[in-house]
């Protein structure tokens, strides 16, 4: 029952939930040189999960408040020079509190992540920022982003008993949700739908789910999407939202942006319709439709619907 | 009657109704400029040129302020067919120092500083709000309008429609006679197009400031309409204007037409290793003087798109400069008709004298004929291959044959091209007549 | 009782050059980004009902007045807008909580959007709290006051989502979608669109900076690192690896001039791929 954790480059703490690893957790503990602190509920269950780590610490918790869980993991981060976490739910909320408990910048949003600095994202994803950090420092990676390495064998474990303190007061978990069962759960649909802002509104994104059962189709949305309450946020499909793993992609205007792609998995097969021929999901795509997105799912809709002869 | 909230409300943050709020708020009046978007401009598409004379009552010195990219030094008019092009090259050194003719500038930047200076003139701008309707006594006068905020009325003595193209508020107070509008919009597809400003400046023979504005005509796929493209500071307006019904019977695409232009022989070196920045679309009225509205009703005037006064017909794009005139007359005519606290039809008729006796109804007047000519299947098909060849056969050297008259290769292009000569005369008239 | 809207002022098709990476910043008046109206609603309806003012707070230029009337006119009680540092969430929290503690004192409550469009870290919120000693709840789809404390729903990962009671003082963000915001009504507009606009500076801090910008450029995606291929035989792994024998046709772009040409190319497409039964 090692105290801390040695002087190392760096290592990627992960948060845990119910053993289940979040979004990215393989691609931060391959960028940290395959070091990972897993601190949750289940660090057992998902240890076995992480394929990239060589070495792994688990702090074994039900999950405190995020400015409770900084404190109390900052003394075995001491020594570390770059904490990485993934950008995801939990990780972003961990993050910023680490590095106020450990004193020591954030560096959000990266997409590389290496000795002195980052690569972060800015501006929706369109702009890139290289940062470098005078000294020590704290990192989340966005999911998505670099993919993952497995590293062969099992990793050397260590357990770490943390010291909790008496009465951590702060947010206080009641429950947790699980998504609105749709007809296949997005993370599991073979073919997958995705209505993005170009779709224009309400009416088209109804049409969609329409169009969904006759493919045999999960509807999936992107940020823009499910930001203005068309969908909820459950079929949000991106870094921030499900990951999902089709072997169709059909994207109706959808611009293909970083948050966006990095959550669809490598789909085999991709089509996009945009007005944009020059967008980054139609070059992505295997067939890029340049047309009006709300026109051709309404005729889409009406060609299904018509009867076989 | 209860108190009303402003002497004058005006509809649409665009040149004319900051021009309008600009000068009725200049005269003391209390005004309400009301706008759609989060800031004047945001959401307004044009070329990119606009002809700064009108603003000399409004503005003095104007050229120090208005937030210019280029001023314009060569005008060029390019006739084209698939392959070739004949241009009219104009440059003027004069139009690059004050007074100046003419700028390209945003219109985000434009609106913006017309709209401060309507603000700064004491008049209160409310953006993010819509208009929905109008307000009216029991007589029907216009008293003021409804917008889609909650307790949304605004009541005033006057009431200012500069709400461009195809406006509600001109529909709803009933001054459209003409009911079938769609015949007479265009649709106006741009690009901008960014180039290192170096670069942009050899390319077109450029310096310092000074900027070229170039019509096309021929590049449509004989859609009535036309092309343009203007320089900016570090990047190039391409753009197209074409009628909307001649769009929809040919079922063609804006962006092909547009991506036929990016293409042409002419063209294409102009642009080439640009980046796409931008593409918007958006309709203007195109009929000219003969699809105006009632310009004047019980309590209302109607300035600028609103009332098509923009010109659009080949060789002209001129929009802006006409809303700002109308604007401003509208804003007198508010002023004088409040004066006389007379605000109906009659009170307010000064506002029809004014543009009348003003380039904003004479010029539009001059050449009502000129969206039919423009618009004919003469001008928009064969004049440009006629053109275009005759100039073609004119330089060719066909030695040892001896050169051709012009008299004769005018009348065999024109037979080859199925013009009768007869008809060019007439064409030659109106377009003399109006241009003349 | 005082709850705080920090919401930032953005504009949201700001262009990004595609070349260099430059931003185009306008300077010109934008309005709330993305969740900003959002935190906005949550505030005003936390404020009344715990019974206590609402202040709007954001770190920006002048060019934000706008947004900070709007605000007034929505029934925020007071606005306040900050001069200083804002260059990342550290320094935004920083800024804000200074210029709260300066004219309003310690707040009860802050709601923030998530992230914004300019940062998109959602760091902010995390770092107000930790200033304010104060519980966190980040990216909440609900939000809403209950005996004395907070309860919300909060978004996770995958469409999960958890239940939570956050205590007094806390710091929430809020997602963009997660309520309509109300639209300030005219005469409210009206009365705001004269009213001043208080500001506050705060200057930076001494200690030298622990971040240094080196380069701006465009976003370019880096190579994917993929799992090694799988199968049984040296010779199947590297079939796979290459992909030779899976069928593949190469990426094509069409411009469809009417939509039952586009409709033709997909269902082309879904067809030959065995999407569709053929003919169907
Ligand atoms: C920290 C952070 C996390 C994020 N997480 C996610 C996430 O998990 N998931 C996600 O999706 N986003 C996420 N985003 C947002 C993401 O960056 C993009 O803003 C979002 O994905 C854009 O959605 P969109 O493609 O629908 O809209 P836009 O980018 O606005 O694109 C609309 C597209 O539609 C096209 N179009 C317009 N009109 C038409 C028409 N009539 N017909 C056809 N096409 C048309 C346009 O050409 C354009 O390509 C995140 C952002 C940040 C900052
Ligand atoms: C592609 C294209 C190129 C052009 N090129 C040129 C050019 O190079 N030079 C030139 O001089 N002209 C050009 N024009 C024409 C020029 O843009 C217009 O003639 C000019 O903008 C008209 O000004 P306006 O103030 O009447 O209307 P607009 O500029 O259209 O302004 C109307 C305003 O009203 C607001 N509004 C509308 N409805 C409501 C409502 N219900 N409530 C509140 N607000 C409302 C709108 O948001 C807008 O701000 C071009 C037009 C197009 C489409
Ligand atoms: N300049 C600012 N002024 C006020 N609030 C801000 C500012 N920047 C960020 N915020 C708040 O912090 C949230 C998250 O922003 P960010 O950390 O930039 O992603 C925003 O939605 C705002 O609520």
């Amino acid at each position: 029952m090692s105290a801390a954790l040695p002087a190392l480059d760096a290592v990627a703490v992960v948060v845990v939930r119910g053993g289940e690893l979040p979004p990215g957790a393989d691609e931060s503990a391959a960028e940290a040189g395959a070091a990972a602190l897993l601190v949750g509920d289940g660090t057992e269950g998902a240890r076995a999960r992480l394929s990239s780590a060589r070495t792994v610490w688990t702090v074994e918790a039900r999950l405190p408040d995020a400015g409770v869980l900084a404190e109390v993991l900052a003394p075995l981060l001491a020594r570390v020079h770059t904490v990485l976490l993934p950008a995801s739910s939990d990780g972003r909320d961990l993050a910023p509190r680490l590095a106020v408990a450990l004193d020591r910048p954030l560096l959000a949003g990266a997409v590389s992540v290496a000795g002195q600095g980052a690569e972060v994202l800015r501006h929706d994803g369109r702009q890139l920022v290289e940062l470098a950090a005078t000294g020590p420092f704290v990192a989340t990676l966005l999911p998505g982003v670099r993919g993952a390495e497995p590293a062969d064998g099992d990793p050397v474990t260590y357990r770490i008993e943390a010291r909790w303190p008496d009465a951590p007061g702060g947010t206080h978990t009641l429950g947790t949700v699980a998504p609105e069962a749709g007809d296949t759960p997005l993370p599991e649909a073979s073919r997958v739908l995705g209505a993005g802002a170009g779709l224009g509104g309400g009416t088209a994104v109804a049409l969609l789910a329409g169009v969904g059962r006759i493919l045999g189709a999960s509807v999936g949305a992107t940020r823009a999407v499910t930001d203005q309450g068309l969908l909820p946020h459950d079929r949000q499909i991106g870094t921030t939202g499900v990951v999902v793993d089709p072997d169709l992609y059909l994207a109706f205007g959808i611009s293909g942006a970083a948050q966006h792609v990095g959550g669809l998995g490598s789909p085999r097969h991709v089509v996009s319709v945009n007005t944009d021929p020059h967008c980054p999901m139609t070059a992505m795509a295997d067939l890029g439709i340049v047309a009006d997105a709300p026109a051709v799912l309404a005729e889409l809709a009406r060609r299904l619907e018509a009867p076989h002869d | 009657m209860t108190e009303r909230m402003f002497d004058v409300v005006v509809v649409g943050a665009g040149p004319a109704g900051s021009a309008a709020a600009l000068t009725a708020a200049r005269a003391g009046l209390s005004v309400a400029l009301v706008e759609r978007g989060p800031h004047p401009g945001s959401k307004n598409v044009y070329g990119g040129v606009v002809y700064g004379r009108v603003l000399d009552e409004l503005v003095p010195r104007w050229w120090e302020q208005l937030p210019a990219q280029r001023w314009i030094t060569r005008r060029s008019t390019m006739i084209m067919t698939d392959r070739q092009a004949v241009t009219v090259d104009v440059r003027a050194e004069a139009w690059g120092g004050p007074p100046y003719n003419g700028a390209t500038a945003f219109r985000a930047d434009l609106d913006g500083w017309l709209a401060r200076l309507a603000e700064e003139a004491g008049a209160v701008l409310v953006p993010s709000t819509v208009a929905t309707g109008l307000l009216r006594d029991v007589d029907g006068m216009v008293r003021g309008v409804r917008t889609d905020r909650p307790d949304g009325d605004l009541t005033a003595g006057v009431v200012i429609a500069c709400d461009g193209v195809n406006s509600f508020l001109a529909k709803e107070a009933g001054l459209f006679t003409d009911r079938d509008t769609a015949q007479h919009n265009s649709l106006g597809v741009k690009e901008t197009l960014a180039l290192p400003r170096e670069v942009l400046e050899d390319r077109f023979a450029l310096r310092g400031r000074d900027g070229l504005d170039m019509e096309i005509l021929g590049c449509t796929r004989g859609i009535p309409g036309g092309g343009f493209l203007y320089t900016n500071l570090d990047s190039i307006s391409l753009g197209v204007v074409v009628g909307l019904k001649g769009l929809a019977d040919s079922g063609v695409r804006p962006e092909e037409l547009l991506a036929d232009l990016r293409a042409h022989p002419s063209i294409a070196p102009l642009v080439r290793g640009a980046e796409l920045k931008e593409y918007t679309a958006h309709l203007l009225p195109e009929g000219g003087y003969d699809t105006m509205p009632e310009l004047v009703g019980d309590g209302i005037l109607v300035a600028g798109d609103a009332a098509a006064m923009c010109l659009a017909a080949g060789v002209w794009l001129e929009g802006v400069n006409f809303a700002i005139g109308a604007g401003m007359y509208a804003g007198r005519a508010a002023v004088e008709a409040l004066a006389r606290d007379d605000t109906s039809l009659a009170g307010l008729a000064g506002y029809r004298r004014m543009l009348e006796e003003s380039f904003v109804l004479a010029d539009h007047r001059k050449l009502r004929r000129v969206p039919g000519l423009v618009f004919s299947d003469r001008v928009q098909q064969r004049y440009p291959a006629l053109l275009c060849d005759l100039a073609e056969e004119f330089f060719r050297v066909d030695n040892p044959r001896p050169k051709p008259g012009l008299g004769r290769l005018l009348r065999r292009t024109a037979s080859r091209h199925g013009v009768r000569l007869r008809h060019l005369l007439s064409d030659a008239v109106t377009g003399w007549r109006s241009f003349g | 009782m005082l709850v705080a809207a920090a919401i930032r002022h953005a504009d949201p098709g700001a262009p990004v050059d595609p070349l260099t990476g430059a931003v185009r910043e306008d300077r010109r008046p934008g309005r709330a980004s993305d969740a900003g109206p959002a935190a906005l609603e949550h505030a005003l309806r936390l404020a009344d009902a715990l019974g206590g003012r609402c202040v709007a707070v954001t770190v920006a230029g002048p060019e934000a007045d706008g947004m900070l009337r709007e605000a007034l006119a929505a029934g925020a009680h007071e606005v306040l807008r900050v001069e200083g540092p804002a260059q990342d969430g550290a320094a935004t929290a920083r800024t804000v909580h200074r210029a709260l503690l300066e004219r309003h004192g310690v707040p009860d409550v802050v709601v923030c959007g998530d992230e914004s469009a300019s940062h998109g870290t959602g760091a902010t919120p995390a770092f107000l709290a930790a200033r304010l000693g104060a519980a966190q709840a980040l990216g909440l789809l609900e939000l809403r006051a209950a005996q004395g404390a907070l309860h919300a729903v909060r978004r996770l990962d995958a469409g999960r989502s958890e239940r939570l009671r956050v205590p007094l003082p806390a710091v929430c963000s809020v997602l963009a979608g997660s309520v309509r915001p109300r639209r300030a009504p005219l005469p409210a507009v009206l009365a705001a669109s004269r009213s001043a606009v208080p500001v506050v500076t705060v200057a930076p801090p001494t200690s030298p900076e622990a971040v240094r910008t080196v380069a701006v450029r465009p976003y370019r995606p880096r190579p994917k690192v993929l799992p090694g291929p799988s199968g049984d035989t040296a010779r199947d792994r590297m079939l796979a690896l290459t992909g030779t024998f899976v069928p593949r046709t190469p990426p094509r772009v069409v411009t469809a001039a009417e939509p039952a040409h586009a409709v033709d190319e997909l269902l082309g497409f879904l067809r030959s791929h065995g999407y569709l039964e053929q003919g169907g």
